[in-house]
């Protein structure tokens, strides 16, 4: 097991490895602990608030403990059009969550994002870092069964 | 060198910033971020002027604008006053019954079209100057936090913050005193924290928190509880000192 110590300590102790720092730590462990903002703190000598200034900053960062696994729909125009929408209406019956939430057993988290660069199979949606192109609402529920999702319907 | 400013002759120094310049001729230039304390934040751009320059008419921020050449500079023209009035129209809508945006808006005849909707219990124009004060004494215990629409002023995780010693100085910098800051019974409350004031020897009045003296003890090395008095009394017992030394100079 990674700890947080092991992942600050990668980097010199100078305020501009700090972004760096934090997106590792969201890495390994999916969301920025408290204690690793507090670390990180200490170690590059910079107040709580700039690195929670940061942290809540960036999309990338997030102070909430994420999924394992991150359903982006995309939202951006072509997407928008075929109905993105309707994916994101969908994935709510099937897990319960709604766009930035998480699901109770951690497994899945909602984001939307404004392009993908693949319009051409519009509507997308990547799961992790696996796209799926020209989704329909059956496709959604087939691909979180994929991922261990629904398992009590 | 010289420069001109609405058709007055100001002398200026090289590299010195246009709102000085300005305001030290007695120009008066609206500002809300700038602060002659804290300059360089230059986020308002209610400071915006036209600066004439071989020919050539740009709009540049007069509180970050180093002076570098003999320019003109115009202050109040129809086009400085238009944009000032759209960025009032929107600082209107964010803050729509804040008094001293309310006077502005009036003044640029800004007017906030009905599709824009605010929080009217809302003051904050996110100028970030309290932000600044906070960083510049050293506390650093505010930020601004998130971004776009739910961008705020805020303590880590929204608690009481370990490191803000209740000075004030947020509140007191605040151009539109957007600062929730309480008193009562010998208690200031700010940033969901309280602090315990302590009285001035001499007059009795509430001055300083515990921690703020603490602060100053810590930093400075001070032992500023051997003489607890607020900066009026500080003044006055300067000045009877002062007294003393040139009478017994002068016998």
């Amino acid at each position: 097991m990674i700890e947080i110590k092991d992942i600050i300590e990668k980097y010199p102790r100078e305020k501009r490895y700090t972004l760096a720092m934090l997106q590792d730590v969201q890495k390994q462990f999916n969301y920025i602990p408290r204690q690793a903002l507090m670390m990180i703190s200490e170690y590059v000598d910079t107040p709580l608030s700039s690195l929670y200034s940061m942290a809540t900053f960036y999309k990338a960062l997030s102070l909430k403990p994420k999924g394992k696994y991150i359903i982006k729909v995309c939202d951006g125009t072509a997407c928008h059009i075929r109905s993105s929408m309707v994916l994101i209406d969908e994935i709510y019956n099937i897990l319960k969550i709604r766009i930035g939430e998480t699901t109770e057993d951690g497994m899945f988290s909602l984001e939307t994002v404004n392009c993908l660069g693949s319009c051409a199979i519009a509507p997308v949606m990547v799961v992790n870092d696996k796209y799926y192109g020209k989704v329909t609402p059956a496709m959604v529920r087939e691909i979180i069964k994929e991922y261990g999702g629904e398992k009590n319907e | 060198m010289i420069i001109k400013i609405d058709g007055k002759e100001c002398t200026a120094q090289k590299g010195e910033y246009l709102l000085s310049i300005a305001r030290r001729n007695g120009i008066e230039i609206p500002t809300l971020c700038h602060s002659d304390a804290l300059p360089g934040i230059g986020s308002c751009r209610l400071c915006i002027v036209e600066v004439v320059e071989k020919g050539r008419s740009r709009v540049v921020t007069s509180c970050i604008f180093p002076v570098m050449g003999e320019i003109e500079v115009l202050t109040n023209s129809k086009k400085i006053r238009n944009m000032r009035k759209t960025l009032l129209m929107l600082y209107l809508a964010r803050v729509p019954e804040n008094e001293k945006i309310k006077k502005l808006a009036e003044e640029y005849g800004a007017v906030v079209p009905e599709r824009f909707s605010a929080d009217k219990s809302e003051d904050c124009i996110l100028c970030g100057l309290c932000v600044k004060a906070c960083e510049s004494l050293g506390s650093s215990a505010i930020s601004t936090v998130n971004r776009g629409v739910t961008k705020k002023v805020s303590t880590p995780y929204d608690e009481p913050s370990k490191e803000c010693i209740g000075c004030g100085s947020c509140a007191y910098v605040c151009p539109t005193n957007a600062m929730k800051i309480k008193e009562k019974d010998g208690i200031r409350t700010i940033w969901n924290k309280d602090f315990k004031l302590i009285k001035c020897e001499k007059c009795g009045e509430y001055f300083a928190t515990k921690e703020q003296i603490e602060y100053i003890n810590k930093k400075k090395g001070f032992n500023l509880e051997d003489e607890m008095l607020c900066d009026k009394c500080k003044k006055k017992k300067a000045g009877e000192r002062l007294k003393e030394v040139f009478e017994d100079y002068r016998e």
